[in-house]
């Protein structure tokens, strides 16, 4: 019963959200860069000379323009840009789709017991929320990166993570505070159900898809900081990312003489960004009946 | 818009022609002699305090500057005798044995780190009159000219009440660091006349500059401009533009060789290619396996391509190393020493490691040659005991900080790959990796660099003798050998110069031979400057950003 | 008298936040692994230099006796010493933070009225070309990514045409030759038109996009259809009433993505090398100066603390229904 309602809606929904021009766009780019991410899994198999970090072309020592053999030119030290384009997508991707997943996670946890208990667990949760979701968040990753030295991609991951649940379990808050009052909750609780198990059994499946759908801002965070935390040299220097490509064009001195170097990472981490904020906004759309262009249902 | 460039293009006045104009690529960390450490503050203090002695420009001998004439020498007592030139400081007050006196009361007083560790040879200093001071040491040192006498004297005018006042405080040390110098009192050439944080610091000619019009190290010395603009930039790119657009005439700092190509395509600029005393190394972790079997550690030292690294990654602006002590350092560099895999090509070098470490005991899983003695890539190495050689990890300062420690990591993991040794190059940031590998020794490998080696070749002690294998010491590689260090501890006291020199040849074959650091390559200094205004730049060893220079430069 | 209270409490939450803040920063710092300490420190001494600086620093004190020590001075102005530039360290932010401030309240004002204005227009001229063309040149603005934008301004506009310095905030020629103060100010003006221009366009494109959203539905409203049924023109309607109601969003956005603009600012400093904050926090970071690092970082805190007081404070002003 509850399955085909689930997917009446999401076919619903996805008429309104494919006929959305922003909706479209957004996809369309999301799915280049998709496909851009898996090439990068193959690019190393062409010949050791294309491995973005380790690979380099026995001809060419310096940075070149593009070339047939390297099509977006070479770095510095003779390693390709293109690879390295390409292996940026793939971890644009992972810190982005992880760090949302994993705030999710959080936000969702949070947003639903806070909204659940009330009272003061509520009131002090969400004043938490409130301070960290004003913070600034690479301000804060540059202070924990001179205390703890080196970080891990991952640990970015995870403390970006940390950072931006807030605004996930403020959604999913006032998500469970009208739900909190339903019959079928009422009735669980009568049973004797214990809060736990009403709370992740019976809340959570109502409230989740909705957390997956605010995800888009998440993810764009995500791969804004971590490429603004590289680019200022305090990223994980073992990995190769947008964010440390502009770092690398800027820090060995080719900013102004190698274009080829210096505009694709850009406009790749733009552009990603602009189509996961496309995506959010013919979400909104889908979700917020009033957004809809006249004569749509 | 428009108007904004037009008022301003009215507004600048003709420079000054004696003003020459030099990039910094940082702000001067402090201007307090005794806190200051970094080399962009020194660049400034090196115009205004003076030592007694200082290195001849193209013969690197010790000459007198300060000092009137070279050392007298007691051997009964111990003792050195320094005549003092006639010479003024820059309130013009007098020059004199008790501003000598004072520096070593100061250096005695604080304990003055980097300078009171080499001054505690001095046992007693006196001054018979205002012209002579005499030094009576300890014990015989044989760095006590090259490292000693080179350092700055301050005058004690300038801060004897400070010091006064600092004894009496709590952390004596800690208040004369913090005492904000804005006018420092020096006998150099030049002095500080405005300091805008952030943005430029003026300096100008020194009047009683005791140099002007005298001919030593055979230079008729200056200054012969005026005033010193520094300016300050925060990336290289930027400073670089500014030089090519005639904003400044020198960046005083170290040119990437990416730069090159494009500053070469300018008429009106020169390039300056100098050797430093520089030494860029892989050093191992020889307290614990795998690295503690020295046949391994030569076995990579003949692997290592150290001519690849030359060619690909300093694009040939360099010199390999095969010392400890660098090639330029003419007479202190043993050129005798062990050069594993030198002149061999690629597969002479994995035949000669392979039969090394076969000798030794080494198996593999795939041997690096097979059956007919061709070359394969190998793989699973096992160390005698039959174990297989667990996955070690080579750090290095991350490509921005230096590319080429970072990419040199990368090169020397493959051909270590290629012998089946599980070698993974790391990059890390340069705080963690100094703290990782000085402080808390647990690591397997990495790949420094001192960027500016004393030429007094004493280092050779810190880095290996026994002694300094603890947290903080110099020893990182915890290099333990007692014929090493008895050499390291008598090289010290050796006045024989030549004596002295048959013991650090003995010691850099030791070391090399044992290598707990392989030296890799010594990179060049590459500078530029602007030739519409100024010439007459001095080289020297490390580059033409030295007094010299700034005392010989002429307007065009 | 119940609004005083408000405000009493709400200025003691915002205390208690930064103690608490301050407090964690502290201790942190001395959790950091490996030897903190001699990290501070300069690593080309020898150890028994290291070992004197580090008594002499005071860091070889317990931690909670340093705590305490920090506390007392911080409350009394003393923010501590910079481990790099030996100076106190209240001296280096009263010197950086004017720059920042300049900076950063003439790109915020500028952004923001002009956000108003063209969002005003695209939502009046909805569907239009105009709006689709104010609209997505607003979306990407927004997304665009801060460096890079700033480093493609600098290439084209300062290297290429050479119409703009290529960063720093004054031109030292001009000031040793002893200019006159129409010329020094000039000059700044002239090295902040690009970081300026960066954080404008990045900022416009949100402002922006709120104020046509916040627009649109204000002029769902039902006063402006009683208001147009009264006759007023479509000019009157569109500023006097719709505009000044859909602007609030936007002013109270500007304190709440304070965080973003944070970010963005530190960014811009650091390419544009312009002296303020921003930079002297990454450049502190960089070289473990931990008294600098920490006080930048409280100061940026404080700001953003007291940003979300006012925000708070104004809305509940304006509606009397949240007051908790």
């Amino acid at each position: 019963m509850r399955k085909n309602h689930y997917i009446m809606r999401f076919q619903k929904g996805w008429k309104i959200f494919i006929k959305n021009p922003l909706g479209k766009t957004g996809l369309f780019i999301l799915f280049v860069f998709l496909i851009m991410a898996f090439a990068s899994f193959f690019v190393p198999h062409i010949g050791p000379m294309y491995d973005p970090m380790t690979g380099t072309d026995p001809n060419i020592k310096v940075s070149t323009y593009p070339s047939l053999s390297h099509w977006l030119g070479t770095d510095n030290v003779g390693r390709d840009l293109f690879a390295q384009l390409l292996e940026g997508a793939k971890v644009a991707f992972i810190v982005g789709l992880s760090s949302a997943f994993i705030s999710i996670v959080i936000g969702t946890a949070i947003g639903m017991i806070s909204g659940y208990a009330g009272g003061i667990i509520d009131i002090l949760l969400m004043r938490i929320a409130d301070i960290i979701m004003v913070m600034p968040s690479l301000v804060i990753l540059l202070i924990l990166a001179s205390i703890f030295g080196q970080f891990n991609i991952w640990i970015i991951v995870f403390i970006i993570a940390i950072l931006r649940w807030p605004a996930v379990s403020r959604i999913i808050r006032s998500q469970t505070l009208s739900l909190k009052h339903r019959p079928f909750i009422e009735a669980s609780r009568v049973a004797g159900a214990s809060n736990i198990r009403i709370i992740f059994r019976h809340i959570m499946p109502n409230v989740l898809p909705l957390a997956f759908l605010y995800m888009t801002f998440r993810v764009t965070s995500a791969i804004l900081v971590e490429a603004a935390l590289s680019f200022l040299g305090f990223g994980d220097p073992s990995q190769v990312s947008w964010g440390m490509m502009l770092q690398w064009v800027w820090k060995t001195g080719h900013m102004f003489q190698a274009p080829y170097w210096l505009i694709p990472p850009g406009v790749c981490i733009s552009l990603l960004t602009l189509a996961f904020y496309m995506l959010g906004r013919a979400m909104d759309e889908v979700l917020d009946p009033r957004l809809r262009k006249e004569g749509q249902a | 818009m428009v108007v904004f460039v037009a008022l301003l293009f009215s507004c600048q006045k003709t420079s000054k022609s004696t003003l020459i104009k030099i990039g910094l690529p940082e702000e001067p960390k402090s201007l307090n002699i005794w806190l200051s450490s970094d080399a962009n503050s020194k660049k400034i203090l090196d115009q205004i305090y003076q030592p007694l002695y200082t290195r001849d420009p193209n013969t690197l001998e010790i000459i007198p500057w300060l000092a009137k004439e070279d050392p007298v020498f007691n051997e009964q007592e111990l003792s050195y005798t320094v005549k003092l030139r006639d010479a003024k400081w820059s309130d013009g007050s007098q020059f004199t044995s008790e501003d000598v006196l004072f520096t070593k009361k100061i250096f005695f007083d604080f304990k003055i780190p980097r300078y009171y560790s080499t001054w505690k040879v001095i046992k007693r200093i006196e001054a018979p009159d205002k012209q002579t001071v005499v030094f009576y040491l300890n014990e015989p040192s044989a760095i006590f000219i090259s490292r000693v006498l080179t350092t700055s004297i301050v005058s004690k005018k300038e801060w004897e009440q400070v010091a006064a006042k600092a004894i009496e405080t709590e952390k004596p040390l800690r208040f004369i660091q913090d005492y904000l110098v804005e006018k420092p009192l020096g006998t150099g050439p030049f002095t500080l006349f405005e300091y805008k944080k952030g943005a430029y610091l003026h300096m100008k000619k020194n009047p009683y500059f005791f140099g002007t019009g005298k001919k030593i190290a055979g230079f008729l010395l200056g200054p012969y401009v005026d005033s010193l603009l520094f300016k300050i930039y925060g990336t290289s790119d930027v400073a670089i533009l500014a030089l090519k657009k005639g904003d400044i005439d020198f960046y005083w700092w170290d040119i990437q060789p990416g730069y090159l190509e494009d500053l070469k395509k300018q008429d009106n600029i020169k390039i300056f290619l100098n050797k430093k005393s520089a030494l860029y190394y892989m050093g191992f972790n020889v307290r614990k396996p795998p690295f503690n079997d020295k046949i391994l550690r030569q076995a990579i030292a003949t692997l290592i391509k150290k001519e690849f690294i030359l060619t690909r990654i300093l694009q040939n602006y360099g010199t390999p190393m095969h010392s400890i002590v660098p090639e330029g350092n003419q007479f202190w560099y043993n050129p005798n020493v062990e050069k594993f895999g030198h002149g061999q090509t690629p597969e002479e070098r994995i035949k000669a490691a392979y039969h090394l470490l076969k000798t030794a005991g080494y198996t593999w899983e795939i041997p690096p040659l097979d059956d007919q003695g061709n070359i394969v890539k190998a793989s699973g190495i096992r160390l005698p005991s039959g174990d297989p050689m667990e996955k070690f990890v080579i750090l290095t300062p991350p490509a921005d900080y230096d590319p080429k420690r970072a990419f040199a990591g990368t090169m020397i993991q493959e051909w270590l790959r290629d012998m089946g040794m599980p070698a993974f190059a790391r990059p890390m940031s340069f705080n963690s990796l100094i703290d990782t590998v000085k402080g808390t020794h647990e690591f397997d490998a990495f790949i420094l660099g001192y960027g500016h080696l004393n030429l007094d070749p004493d280092y050779l002690r810190s880095f290996f003798s026994s002694e300094n294998d603890k947290p903080r010491g110099w020893n990182m590689s915890g290099y333990k050998n007692p014929d090493y260090d008895a050499l390291a501890d008598q090289q010290i006291s050796i006045i024989d110069i030549e004596a002295r020199k048959k013991m650090i040849w003995e010691m850099q074959k030791i070391i090399i031979q044992d290598v707990p650091y392989i030296p890799l390559y010594n990179p060049h200094i590459i500078e530029a400057v602007s030739t519409d205004r100024f010439g007459g730049w001095i080289e020297e060893v490390d580059g033409i950003g030295n007094i010299w220079s700034l005392c010989m430069v002429k307007p065009k | 008298m119940r609004n005083q209270k408000f405000i009493f409490r709400k200025f003691i939450e915002i205390f208690t936040i930064f103690f608490i803040i301050l407090t964690v920063l502290f201790f942190l710092f001395r959790l950091a692994p490996g030897d903190p300490v001699s990290k501070m420190v300069d690593p080309t001494l020898t150890p028994e230099d290291t070992q004197h600086m580090i008594e002499q620093l005071g860091l070889d004190k317990p931690a909670h006796i340093q705590y305490f020590i920090y506390v007392k001075n911080f409350f009394s102005g003393n923010l501590g010493r910079s481990f790099h530039y030996g100076e106190p360290v209240s001296t280096i932010i009263m010197d950086k933070l004017p720059c920042t401030v300049l900076l950063f309240t003439t790109s915020t004002l500028l952004a923001a009225f002009a956000g108003v204005f063209l969002g005003k227009i695209a939502a009046w001229s909805k569907g239009s070309g105009l709006d689709n063309f104010l609209s997505i040149s607003a979306l990407v603005c927004h997304t665009l990514f801060i460096p890079w934008f700033a480093l493609l301004l600098l290439w084209i506009l300062a290297y290429k045409v050479g119409w703009f310095p290529l960063g720093g905030i004054i031109s030292p020629e001009l000031w040793i030759d002893d200019a006159s103060v129409f010329m020094k100010a000039i000059d700044v003006v002239h090295h902040m038109l690009l970081p300026l221009a960066t954080l404008f366009f990045i900022h416009l494109g949100s402002y922006l996009l709120l104020m046509r959203s916040s627009m649109l539905s204000v002029l769902r409203e039902d006063y402006i259809i009683t208001a147009r049924a009264k006759g007023l023109s479509e000019k009157v309607i569109r500023n006097k009433h719709a505009a000044k109601n859909a602007a609030l969003p936007v002013i109270t956005s500007v304190g709440l993505s304070l965080a973003f603009s944070i970010n963005g600012g530190a960014l811009t400093e650091q390419i544009f090398t312009w002296p303020g904050i921003g930079r002297e926090l990454i450049f502190a970071v960089s070289n473990n100066d931990y008294p600098l690092a920490q006080a930048c970082f409280l100061l940026i805190a404080a700001v953003v603390l007291i940003a979300n007081l006012v925000v708070d404070l104004l809305y509940a002003y304006l509606d009397p229904r949240i007051r908790y």
